[in-house]
């Protein structure tokens, strides 16, 4: 055994440094294990020297083999620059070796000379790496876990000195392994080493069991759907199934208790969920209808939405729901032309430290996109085959690009990018969609409305329509009437100012020529009817009846009037003789639009 | 209708150059349009104040089947044996239901997908019954309009857009077979009259068509079928009766009977069970009725007196025969206990608990019949002495119909909604009458001069005749006046009413805090939520009958009763185990296999109809079956027959499962000041059995305000372990 451990550690050395062509050491490590949240989170502090004599561009972060299904998120800058965004390296993930783990390649920003060194700070999130220990507890009882870790920075290079700091969430821990030495805690603390001069991959253990009661709350998948409108909004729903994946809730749950002790512990009552600073309408709700028990609080940056579900979330419990909301899409949707680029984050923070184990996110374009690009964040997401959509007012069904990924954490809000491209003149499809049918329905009613489309006579009915069309043109005549016999008086009145009887009895003549057209146009629409109604046949004869007796007084006043102007008559006598004239024509008229509004 | 128009303020407005006949079309359709959009949206209370959510119990039944029938298809649902209700039972969804609910909201959920309008099933239930409420202002006006005149039918449709007594089952939300059973009704009867005026078989064929839709969404289709042959009877012994009600009845009967023998659930009922009888025999006696007619026109008076009273007794004979026979034989159906119900209120009191237990069962108080209908109360009498004056085939129609529901809108709160339509019909024609004979008598006072309009000229007219009294027009106008006002006090109580007791969807409750900030509670969903999401979903869940229905839907869950109650002794069986103690209560939950038992319990927010309250319905119905003959409702009381919770109270309650659930570890609580622990806000006592634990069962859940509580029945122990 002892010869076997020996030579499994000599063939190691043999082929570490068979490998580390590149010259590379670690000169200082101080990693820092945080262990405060149910993610626990390294960030290693390195410092890197070139002993080698060519320069390198790599540098290479292990994964121990048993955490490799474990890290989420691999994250490394250059210490000391502080514009975060252009410290970020660019790392790739190279193919799992069984034995030594997972390789990350990082690329350096620039070559790394010989004798030259560089500080990295590498930020790694592990998921589902504690174990709940016990895994039930009562309501009341301290949630307790266990950790496995490393105390030595695991890595294909000599480490000189290194040290590593582990923060626990309370100064309670059960235990912790006691070696390798030097170990200190101090309340929430403990510091494994320094050590110097660790072998390239080495591996140990430490245990650590601590109490942790924070909400262990995960998502166990979450539906994104984004719908891009051109009419200028993107609306966007999230489906989410969430479980407290804490320690399971063992034996009864007594409200009695819960509301005694507000603290309960590993229980989650609230979350906070921030979205975009322009999200309007946002809706939180489930299948049963609203949850009416959140708030949403607007700041300067962001929306805060504070979520409660529907009950308290206890170990192994789980809950689901839906939360949705608006964006103005200028902020989101730019185009030059005919091209479009939707920019937006992948997932949304839905609450600190998560953990979304299964993000599923849809994204709609408008119908008639065509090239469509996916450019995602620097991470691997896996794309699915284009879905098709239909909704309101589609007809060929819209695209919808679909994107997946597992384990997203908080990291992980990253924007994306579709560029695609869409013709302007489609902006009309959809209200010509309304207006087309509409038009042609209206078409459809003037054209029933107007023809005859009944395959029997019905003489009734034929006869009222043949009575109704005569009487609108009795109607049309009779305003002509009244027209002209207003001409006939403005003549009159003219007549009597300037006394010019030739000129008067000349217009008088011509308007009584029209006059007797319509009159005999009535009589035309009398014979016409007569047959189809007696009773308005009546009517048009009582009309004509009217006019004559009209046209006769008004003769009498143009007699009175000539004879005023040929001084034969005194002016009260003329004023009482037309009175009398003028009542009469009144209630001639009266007469008459009684009989013209009965129809 | 000439008097009607003129009679409007607007009418200088309207286009003068329009005719008289597009003038009165265009008031029409604008008259109805609004009243058809009136009626929808009074209806959207509940959804502006909450949300887009279904009201009530069997609602969520009926959402939760039409969500099915979307989903699945109709022979699926046709055929569905449900598994989840009625535990170890079952219920065969697709035999036991009315459909026509069902199948019209997915009929216009898919007609809707198929435009690619992608509304959730949800809403479509949720606005279904508003939408209906919108037919049936049409309807009502073109039934009201067959009856007496236009006027009259667009009163009356103004008066039911908002007529509370409807408004109560179809707010939306209120998923119900009510919703579009009215309408349907509305339409049968439409096309009734319709058929007896013209005695048309094509009237009577839609009017049967019709009739055949109402049976397929609601029960209440007995009143129809009875009603219709006592329209019938009635016009026979008026002598009214003629060849046109023989065709219309004739074919109404034989095509309606057939049609609704297609509906599962109504089988061969139309021709057995006697609730069906009147029907059955007044076509017979149609048949009768002509043939002796036929036969009097071919003979002598003496020959036919012969034939008459040979033909009286070997028919009679032979009739009561073959009844008896069919009696004996159980052929006919013994008349179910509803019905009873109906004819002697008393009836299901004393014989059927689970009958009386419904609260919309029970008999109608006075104060009701205002509250529910206003106005109309007074409206409603003058309406029937309005049809009494021209007493047609169709007047009496509604005079049938006006005095049969309002007897048995007396008997039965639900039927309310059976008597609102008839009285806004009959209030309609009241009211239009009054209006129209007053409106007459103001213009006629006026100046002779300013008859220049035709309208007045056409009236005086027709005023000629009326006697002249002084001060006509001063009357007249008080008259108009007092109508108006009635009217518009009419419009403020309906929308008062609508909005403060028909509107609250049941499901939530919400108080008002003292800084006048509305709190609400909605402990239903979040017990129903938790069970959905955290238990086996194979769990069995045992509660009163009331909740089952929403456990169904909303937890999917399975339950062991629910609001459908055919089965008197399942449900007797878990009124025993909520009314025995712990031990007994475990001996009957282990045979029926229930794994939570969940109560709703008031106590700490003052909620009255929770299951403590309901209690003594449990203990009746658990003791009306053999098996819990042993449980008797004294033992419940105090010697002095009272029925509380204190100390003072019997000490069978104090010990029984549905005290120890509700009011565990409640004794422990502090819920007003001043007031000791376990001091319970609803029956203002303080608990009389406070330090107790549960043996058999544990908490499992209790929602934020102790409305719901859910605990889960224990397995039994291993053997030997002591």
């Amino acid at each position: 055994m002892m010869r076997l451990s020996f030579f499994c550690i000599f063939a190691t050395i043999v082929f570490v440094t068979g490998q580390d062509q590149d010259g590379l050491i670690n000169s200082n490590v101080e990693r820092t294990l945080d262990l405060v949240s149910h993610l626990p989170k390294e960030i290693i502090s390195v410092t890197i020297e070139n002993r080698g004599t060519k320069a390198t561009r790599y540098y290479d972060y292990y994964v121990e083999p048993q955490h490799v299904n474990n890290v989420a998120y691999v994250g490394a800058a250059v210490k000391g620059k502080d514009n975060d965004d252009q410290g970020n390296l660019v790392i790739k993930q190279e193919t799992t070796d069984k034995t030594k783990g997972a390789v990350y390649r990082i690329a350096l920003p620039n070559d790394l000379r010989a004798g030259q060194t560089i500080t990295l700070e590498i930020e790694v999130a592990h998921v589902n790496a504690l174990r709940l220990y016990p895994a039930e507890i009562t309501q009341t009882e301290r949630q307790l876990v266990l950790y496995k870790a490393n105390p030595y920075y695991y890595s294909r290079y000599t480490t000189q000195t290194q040290k590593t700091t582990v923060t626990l969430p309370t100064d309670r821990a059960e235990s912790y392994t006691q070696t390798p030495k030097p170990v200190a805690k101090s309340e929430q603390t403990i510091t494994y080493g320094p050590y110097e001069n660790v072998a390239a991959l080495t591996r140990s253990e430490i245990t650590l069991h601590y109490e942790n009661n924070n909400p262990f709350l995960t998502v166990s998948s979450l539906n994104r759907w984004i719908e891009v409108s051109h009419w200028g909004n993107v609306a966007v729903e999230e489906t989410i199934d969430m479980y407290h994946s804490g320690a399971k809730l063992k034996g009864p749950f007594s409200r009695l208790d819960f509301q005694r002790r507000p603290d309960s512990l590993s229980a989650v009552k609230t979350f906070k969920t921030s979205l975009p600073a322009s999200a309007r309408d946002v809706y939180y709700r489930d299948e049963i209808g609203n949850v009416s028990t959140s708030h949403v609080k607007e700041m300067q940056d962001q929306v805060e939405v504070e979520i409660r579900p529907r009950f308290p979330l206890f170990g192994g419990w789980r809950t689901h729901y839906m939360l949705g909301y608006n964006v103005p899409s200028y902020q989101y949707l730019f185009n030059k032309g005919n091209q479009y680029v939707l920019k937006m984050r992948l997932v949304d923070h839905v609450y600190d430290d998560q953990l979304l184990e299964q993000v599923t996110i849809r994204i709609v374009l408008p119908e008639h996109t065509r090239n469509i690009e996916f450019y995602p964040p620097p991470y691997g997401v896996e794309r699915l085959p284009n879905e098709k959509h239909y909704t309101y007012l589609d007809t060929v069904g819209r695209p919808v690009v679909v994107i997946t990924k597992r384990n997203v954490l908080f990291q992980h809000i990253q924007d994306f990018e579709i560029h695609y491209t869409f013709d302007k003149i489609m902006l009309f499809n959809e209200p010509m969609l309304l207006v087309g049918p509409l038009f042609g329905l209206f078409c459809l009613v003037i054209i029933l409305v107007r023809l005859n489309f009944s395959i029997s006579r019905n003489e009734i009915s034929e006869a009222r329509m043949r009575v109704q069309a005569v009487w609108d043109q009795v109607v049309e005549n009779n305003l002509k009437r009244t027209g002209f016999y207003q001409k006939i008086d403005d003549a009159l009145n003219t007549y009597k100012t300037n006394k010019d009887l030739k000129g008067y009895n000349e217009q008088r003549k011509k308007i009584e020529n029209e006059l007797k057209t319509v009159q005999q146009d009535l009589a035309g629409l009398q014979a016409k009817v007569k047959a189809d109604s007696a009773d308005s046949a009546e009517k048009i004869a009582e009309l004509q009846r009217l006019d004559t007796q009209q046209r006769e007084i008004q003769q009498v006043l143009s007699g009175l009037a000539e004879k005023l102007v040929g001084n034969k008559l005194a002016k009260p006598a003329y004023l009482t003789q037309e009175e009398v004239a003028r009542t009469r024509l009144r209630e001639i008229n009266a007469r008459i639009s009684a009989i013209i509004n009965q129809y | 209708m000439d008097a009607f128009t003129s009679i409007l303020p607007f009418k200088q407005l309207l286009p003068q150059k329009l005719s008289y006949d597009k003038q009165e079309t265009f008031l029409k359709l604008f008259i109805l349009a609004s009243a058809g959009i009136l009626a929808f949206a009074t209806r959207l209370f509940s959804v502006l104040r909450y949300e887009s959510v279904i009201h009530e119990f069997d609602p969520y039944f009926n959402y939760r089947t039409t969500k099915f029938l979307t989903d699945e298809g109709f022979y699926s649902f046709h055929n569905w044996f449900d598994d989840r209700a009625w535990y170890p039972l079952g219920r065969i969804i697709g035999g036991t239901i009315y459909p026509g609910l069902m199948v019209t909201s997915a009929a216009l959920y898919h007609a809707l997908r198929w435009f690619h309008i992608t509304i959730d099933i949800r809403n479509v239930c949720v606005f279904l019954a508003p939408l209906f409420s919108s037919f049936t202002v049409i309807v009502t006006y073109l039934l009201t309009k067959e009856l007496k005149n236009t006027s009259a039918g667009l009163v009356a449709a103004c008066l039911i857009s908002i007529v509370p007594g409807y408004i109560s089952r179809s707010v939306a939300g209120s998923y119900d077979n009510e919703g579009i059973a009215i309408f349907c009704m509305l339409l049968t009867y439409y096309l009734w009259i319709k058929a007896i005026k013209t005695g048309s078989i094509m009237w009577s064929a839609s009017c049967a068509l019709a009739y055949f839709y109402m049976v397929s969404s609601w029960g209440g289709y007995v009143f129809l079928i009875n009603l219709i042959p006592l329209h019938v009877l009635a016009l026979m012994f008026t002598g009214h009766f003629s060849h046109r009600i023989y065709v219309s009845y004739s074919t109404f009967y034989i095509m309606g009977t057939i049609l609704s023998m297609q509906i599962s659930f109504v089988g061969f009922q139309p021709v057995q069970s006697s609730e069906h009888m009147l029907a059955f025999g007044t076509f017979g006696l149609c048949q009768l009725f002509s043939f002796v007619e036929y036969v009097k026109s071919k003979l002598t008076q003496a020959q036919f007196d012969a034939l008459f009273s040979f033909a009286l007794v070997t028919v009679g004979f032979a009739l009561s025969v073959a009844g008896l026979v069919l009696w004996a034989s159980g052929k006919i159906a013994p008349w179910t206990g509803r019905f009873y119900a109906l004819l002697d209120p008393s009836y299901a009191k004393n014989h059927i608990p689970i009958i009386a237990s419904v609260s919309e069962h029970q008999p109608t108080a006075w104060s009701s019949f205002f509250f529910d209908f206003e106005l109309l109360v007074f409206m409603f009498p003058v309406g029937i002495y309005y049809c009494f004056k021209e007493l047609t085939d169709a007047n009496i129609f509604i005079i049938i119909y006006g005095m049969t529901s309002i007897y048995f809108a007396g008997v039965m709160v639900r039927l309310m909604l059976v008597l609102a339509p008839v009285m806004c019909v009959l209030s309609g024609i009241g009211i239009s009458s009054i209006l129209t004979t007053y409106m007459r008598n103001l213009d006629v006072s006026q100046p002779k001069k300013s008859a220049g309009t035709a309208s007045a000229g056409s009236r005086s007219r027709r005023t000629d005749d009326s006697s002249t009294y002084p001060r006509k027009n001063e009357i007249a106008f008080g008259v108009v006046c007092l109508m108006t006002f009635f009217l518009i006090t009419y419009v403020f109580h309906c929308t008062w009413v609508t909005s403060e007791a028909y509107s609250s969807p049941s499901i939530v409750l919400s108080a008002r805090g003292g800084d006048g900030s509305r709190y609400i509670f909605d402990d239903f969903r979040e017990a129903y939520w938790w069970l959905r999401y955290n238990t086996d979903e194979d769990a069995k869940v045992m509660s009163w009958w009331d909740y089952g229905y929403q456990i169904t839907a909303m937890a999917n869950r399975t339950i062991l009763v629910d609001n459908n109650t055919w089965n008197n002794t399942h449900i007797s069986r878990v009124g025993q185990a909520m009314s025995s103690t712990e031990d007994k209560a475990y001996e009957i939950m282990r045979e029926l296999d229930v794994d939570y038992v969940l109560v709703i319990f008031g106590g700490l927010i003052g909620y009255s109809s929770d299951d403590i309250n309901k209690f003594l319905w449990m203990v009746r119905i658990g003791g009306s079956t053999d098996k819990g003959a042993h449980i008797k409702e004294s033992d419940y009381f105090t010697p002095q027959g009272e029925f509380r919770v204190d100390k003072e109270g019997s000490p069978t309650l104090l010990n029984c499962l549905m005290y120890k659930l509700s009011y565990y570890r409640f004794g422990e609580t502090y819920t007003e000041q001043d007031k000791p622990p376990g001091y319970d806000r609803t029956r203002s006592v303080e608990i009389g059995n406070k330090n107790f634990e549960l043996e058999k069962l544990e908490e499992a859940y209790t929602t934020e305000h102790w409305l719901v509580r859910i605990y889960k029945v224990k397995k039994e122990e291993n053997r030997g372990q002591s």
